[in-house]
């Protein structure tokens, strides 16, 4: 059988955790920004209140609303050739993360600011792994015009990889320039929404509130149809309840909330149920991303996802350690693990430590690894007659002469891939070997396939004509100044219109 | 042509495809069985050589050998020996387990190792006397006994091997190498043995670099 599923609640845990969200949900509501949602929320059915502009959900709205939530979906690459599912049941492997710094080692402290060719990197070495499936705008492009980054992030997608991409949906405008420059890739917005390409990311801000800024952007993602992780970043002890079962219930009806916005946005919209919330640490206060209370929200984050039937997201290879050390090692696995074991279906944040402020491209490699290791895991021990192998055993017990064993049967050949997780970068060999090849630890072997990735990598080829179309629409979004931004998300003065965004309610 | 369809039977662990293209080949004076070696050489060493780039593993190279060695054995050999010739080899090598330890599957991953990189192996099996390696290794002209050993209560007799060996004036027709987890280079040259290996892939270099 496959490897147990773990869990945290039992079945009147996770019933008494639902109706408690339901409550929230009912009693005291999300405080929703802009004025737009709220109509539309009120429209169908939620209470408002308009001074403090709380919202409050109905049970009934959110019962008739979830029957709209998809329970799978695919994502393509650019060009549509590299495509996976997300659904209930599988595991597939992501990075995510907010590294503003990356691993250097000609650097005296080791870490340095990243730039736009370290962002190029981790694109490139994503594209060339084998159980990583997904990138997402992690390495901060420091030397990029911060109004323009989701522009330029758009073009080194399309020029670096064969899989799909993600990205925060923060605001209006660069969620619809996204939108836009994917169009212009895939060949067309139709293309676009049957085939989606980009994750959208909106985070909650714990606990219950939703800036504008947000669902502004929630509202252009789900209007295109690309699936959208809902996920708030609750810490418990200062952000939400110190009590695990209280993050899980308030953590639950925010990302509840943001997936009832998406169905009113546009029925069918695709999403993940999600979580990235964590602990604070109680001696400074800070988070706690790879503590193994993290892992027992994510737990629980699993189950309550499973029982409202929509694909799960949960952080995984997280740690708060600064260097290459067995806290990075046993935070990272521990995460990764158990997120894995409660069925986490996008499992996200490979590459990155210290709290995922930083990336090591060396670690990405790594995580790709234990990804491999992960799932072997789940895969538990498959018993049959096969498997058994009685007739292998005889044979090679009973054959009677010097140097007969199983390496050279075909039963070995047939079985060892499925059975054996044959690592790439886990040194298994004799001390003498191991000293031969130069003492390597596991750091150094990774940052020699990750050089190898690097030199032998072949870009995708795009058009000049795509390629020119791009290189305008970035000129365009460069030209723009940060005040034009805050007044096309409303931020001053809470108008949220600008043209060609509007988002109707029946819009499909 | 003929290399092909040998190629693809030593891949795929076409024991009896492989004995039957040989066989008729040296039947139709097509190749003669000298020269079937040579090629049977020249596939163990791509075989040989894809393992190490880790594009295959060890069952693949263990099978393609225990394919080779029976169509060697069965067809090939006989058929060198009626020719009144004898086969070229890599080299003799005379390969246990000493006596009192029963210890068998690192000795035996030595010798498909050595097998599948053109050696020839006499593998004795385990639990072997000290004149037993040594009446083998005179009979059929060895160049190298390899003891193998997994017990400390058992590593003496890897000593008493090359006691033996001095006793008889032998000592030095014979290339001796010791292995196996308690050993250790300081052992080897403790007990007067010319080398020691840590793995079966050392053991292959060892052997080599002893033999040139």
């Amino acid at each position: 059988m496959k490897l147990n599923r773990i869990n945290v609640l039992s079945k009147d845990e996770l019933q008494t955790i639902h109706s408690a969200t339901m409550e929230l949900l009912s009693t005291v509501g999300i405080k929703i920004d802009a004025q737009d949602t709220r109509d539309l929320l009120e429209k169908h059915g939620a209470e408002i209140d308009q001074k403090t502009t709380f919202v409050k959900f109905p049970e009934t709205l959110v019962k008739e609303q979830l029957k709209k939530v998809p329970n799978s979906f695919k994502l393509h690459g650019p060009d549509g050739t590299f495509n996976f599912e997300v659904n209930t049941i599988s595991t597939q492997f992501a990075t995510i993360g907010t590294p503003v710094k990356i691993y250097d080692p000609n650097n005296k402290n080791n870490v340095r600011k990243s730039l736009l060719e370290d962002m190029i990197k981790q694109i490139r070495v994503v594209d060339s792994l084998e159980h990583i499936n997904n990138s997402h705008v992690d390495v901060w492009p420091n030397d990029v015009k911060y109004t323009a980054l989701h522009a330029h992030a758009m073009y080194q997608w399309v020029k670096n990889t064969r899989k799909p991409y993600g990205l925060g949906c923060y605001g209006k405008v660069a969620s619809q320039d996204m939108i836009n420059m994917a169009s212009i890739i895939v060949g067309g917005e139709k293309e676009l929404i049957n085939k989606p390409r980009l994750v959208g990311f909106f985070n909650p801000t714990s606990p219950l509130h939703f800036p504008q800024i947000m669902t502004n952007g929630l509202s252009i993602f789900a209007k295109y149809k690309q699936p959208t992780i809902i996920a708030p970043e609750a810490l418990a002890g200062s952000s939400a309840p110190v009590t695990l079962a209280g993050l899980i219930t308030q953590t639950s009806a925010e990302t509840l909330g943001g997936i009832i916005l998406a169905q009113l946005y546009n029925p069918g919209a695709p999403v993940f149920f999600g979580t990235v919330s964590c602990i604070t640490d109680m001696r400074t206060g800070n988070s706690a991303l790879g503590s193994i209370e993290t892992a027992l929200i994510t737990t629980g984050v699993a189950q309550i996802a499973r029982f409202y039937n929509i694909p799960s997201r949960g952080p995984g290879s997280i740690t708060e350690s600064k260097c290459f050390d067995l806290q990075n090692g046993f935070e990272r696995l521990q995460t990764l693990m158990l997120a894995a074991q409660a069925g986490i279906n996008y499992i996200t944040c490979a590459g990155t430590y210290e709290s995922t402020l930083a990336e090591a491209l060396e670690l990405l490699v790594i995580d790709d690894e234990l990804a491999g290791v992960v799932k072997r895991a789940l895969d538990g021990i498959t018993v049959n007659e096969n498997t058994i192998g009685l007739d292998v055993i005889e044979k090679v017990a009973t054959a009677g002469k010097p140097g007969a064993n199983f390496l050279g049967e075909k039963h070995t050949r047939e079985h060892m891939k499925n059975e054996l997780y044959i690592p790439k970068l886990i040194d298994r060999n004799r001390r003498t070997t191991w000293r031969k090849k130069g003492s390597k630890d596991i750091i150094t072997t990774a940052r020699e396939k990750v050089d190898h990735i690097l030199q032998n990598f072949k870009p995708p080829e795009i058009s000049a004509e795509i390629e020119a179309q791009l290189k305008e629409y970035i000129k365009n979004v460069e030209a723009r100044s940060f005040e034009y931004y805050k007044k096309a998300e409303g931020i001053s003065d809470s108008s949220i219109s600008i043209a060609g965004t509007e988002i109707k309610a029946d819009e499909k | 042509m003929f290399e092909e369809s040998m190629k693809k039977a030593i891949l795929e662990w076409d024991e009896d495809g492989l004995k039957k293209m040989c066989q008729s080949t040296i039947e139709n004076k097509e190749v003669s069985p000298v020269e079937i070696i040579k090629l049977i050489g020249k596939i163990m060493q791509f075989v040989g050589d894809r393992f190490e780039r880790e594009e295959i593993f060890l069952p693949d190279l263990v099978g393609s050998a225990n394919t080779v060695k029976a169509a060697i054995d069965e067809v090939l050999d006989p058929a060198i020996k009626i020719m009144g010739e004898e086969r070229k080899t890599r080299g003799k090598v005379v390969l246990g387990t000493v006596e009192s330890d029963v210890h068998s599957i690192g000795k035996d991953l030595v010798g498909s190792f050595l097998f599948a990189s053109g050696f020839d192996i006499y593998n004795l099996g385990v639990d072997v006397p000290a004149i037993k390696f040594i009446e083998k290794a005179e009979e059929v002209g060895a160049q190298v006994i390899a003891l193998s050993s997994l017990l400390t209560m058992s590593m003496d007799f890897q000593r008493q091997v090359i006691q033996e060996l001095k006793e008889r004036g032998l000592r030095n027709k014979y290339k001796v190498i010791v292995g196996g987890s308690p050993t250790s280079e300081e052992w080897a040259e403790k007990i007067g043995a010319d080398g020691w290996a840590d793995d079966a892939i050392e053991a292959v270099s060892l052997i080599k670099k002893l033999l040139t």
